[in-house]
């Protein structure tokens, strides 16, 4: 083990990582909701364009 | 009380301590922690996870038991009948336990809080269910921090998860070398390279483990928020759901595959089912449970149950079992007979060993004697003298060396086992219990004991 980590706060070393993964998942979730978006976007236009037939 | 301390693992945190006394186990909350109780209160945080039978309740005690300066308030939490350790929980126990500390945080970060610690020792299992128990870890949330527990959390949750889930092997060699989590080099050096294939294994664990390297970065606590910290444990969460560690093991068909199991079987249950109602008290426990059929008898007849098997495959089978039927009396937990849990942490007594722990009425071993006479040549005596100490009652099973699995047993062997015998076996016994009972399992040369301990 390095020398450094026996003396650093438990909880500090991990505050790096939580603020990468933080935002690589932000980024993830932007995307998944614009593909969402998209998606209910297109899904709403073909039930716009065929309405359901009365008879 | 006076005379009472506290108990010998309750150091770490300022907070308060587990306190023993007059047979009940309390919780001293200290002045320190004052606001945060006072905050888990009032958020409506305890009732609610009380409600949902997350945490487990408490009432509040005005009692200050040892006189202590530092006193706040005292709490009397619903007794655990028997504490289990995370290196005794199968893989899918150690998993349930982390989804449950993950939700805690979810609902705590709703109402202003947060976990401070994330360690499998804060979660017991009560009524077939993993439970929080440590009332004394939940703080005050701020927002623009992450969450201090999080390597800990990976080290003691997910690491051993992700080893087990990848090498598909059982989990307790990692719980038992690392029992307060295994550090991220350590985790990056095991796992398989398809495992950095995995995002989410490569963020939490080969990320980590680069930025571990990297000295004092503790000034970068910026911009994080609610929002994040919420992605992150839902990332968390979703890794682990996925995660199992199924393998087919040498024991987990046992008994589906043995060609005359149905009738053997349905004889040797009535004739457990007929010895258990002879038994004396509510408490049984079951060594070499396999997959727990007759754990399950016994739990169907009202009897606590501590299920023992040495097999994970087996005690997963089990739990799920547990969970799927609701049984809230049956506790399956993990454990080698040839080498029981010790007492271990600090100044060993931080956890107490197995033997010391188990308070039973019965002890039931079944097809359990030839494991431990030919597999690992212990001698009958040696046997009888270790279930001697457990309680004063025994179901035992003796197999005979005529026997298909006994003979399966010394396929490989030197039959140096000349004292396995019936004669033999009854006569060692006699010398530590009374035979009472002794009952031939049809469609077997099987015999069944129900045996009363000579005092």
């Amino acid at each position: 083990m390095h020398i450094y980590l026996l003396y650093i706060d438990p909880g500090s070393g991990s505050y790096l990582v939580q603020v990468i993964i933080a935002a690589v998942l932000g980024v993830a979730v932007y995307f998944k909701n614009i593909r969402m978006k998209i998606k209910s976007f297109f899904s709403r236009k073909n039930k716009d364009e065929i309405p359901p037939k009365d008879s | 009380m006076a005379d009472h301390t506290r108990h010998p693992a309750s150091y770490k945190d300022p907070s308060g301590f587990i306190l023993p006394a007059s047979g009940k186990f309390y919780r001293q909350v200290n002045k320190i922690y004052a606001s945060h109780y006072d905050l888990l209160t009032r958020s409506g945080l305890s009732s609610f996870l009380q409600e949902k039978k997350l945490l487990l309740p408490h009432e509040e005690v005005t009692e200050n038991i040892l006189h202590s300066d530092d006193w706040y308030l005292t709490l009397l939490p619903e007794q655990v009948p028997f504490t289990s350790y995370p290196y005794e929980w199968c893989f899918e126990q150690l998993k349930d336990a982390a989804l449950l500390t993950l939700e805690i945080v979810k609902f705590s970060i709703e109402k202003g809080m947060i976990l401070k610690d994330a360690t499998p020792y804060n979660v017991q299992f009560l009524n077939g269910k993993p439970v929080f128990i440590d009332t004394l870890s939940f703080e005050k949330y701020d927002p623009s921090l992450p969450w201090i527990a999080y390597r800990q959390f990976c080290e003691s949750f997910l690491f051993p998860l992700l080893l087990s889930h990848y090498h598909k092997t059982s989990i307790q060699p990692y719980q038992n070398s690392y029992p307060n989590g295994i550090p991220v080099n350590i985790t990056a050096k095991h796992l398989p390279w398809k495992s950095r294939l995995n995002p989410g294994v490569w963020l939490h664990v080969f990320l980590q483990n680069k930025l571990s390297k990297k000295p004092n970065h503790t000034g970068l606590t910026t911009s994080f928020s609610k929002n994040k910290l919420f992605n992150l444990i839902s990332h968390l969460d979703g890794i682990i759901r996925h995660l199992n560690n199924t393998d087919k093991t040498e024991w987990s068909n046992y008994y589906s595959e043995s060609i005359s199991s149905q009738e053997y079987l349905g004889k040797k249950e009535e004739i457990i089912n007929n010895l258990l109602q002879k038994l004396d008290g509510r408490k049984l426990l079951d060594l070499g449970a396999n997959e727990g059929f007759f754990s399950r008898l016994a739990a169907a007849k009202n009897f606590d149950v501590v299920a023992i098997d040495k097999d994970d495959q087996c005690i997963n089978t089990l739990y799920k079992k547990v969970k799927e039927e609701n049984i809230t009396n049956i506790l399956p937990l993990c454990m080698d007979l040839m080498n029981p849990s010790p007492a271990s942490g600090f100044a060993n007594n931080e956890r107490t060993s197995f033997g010391e722990r188990i308070h039973t009425d019965a002890v039931m071993a079944l097809a359990l004697v030839h494991h431990l006479a030919i597999g690992y040549n212990l001698p009958f005596s040696k046997i009888a003298e270790y279930l001697y100490g457990f309680s004063h009652q025994l179901i035992i099973e003796f197999v005979p060396k005529e026997d298909e699995k006994v003979q399966l047993l010394l396929r490989n062997k030197k039959d140096i086992y000349s004292e396995y015998t019936r004669e033999h076996f009854e006569n060692v016994f006699r010398q530590k219990f009374t035979i009472t009972e002794k009952v031939q399992v049809p469609a077997s040369d099987r015999i069944l004991y129900l045996m009363k301990r000579l005092n």
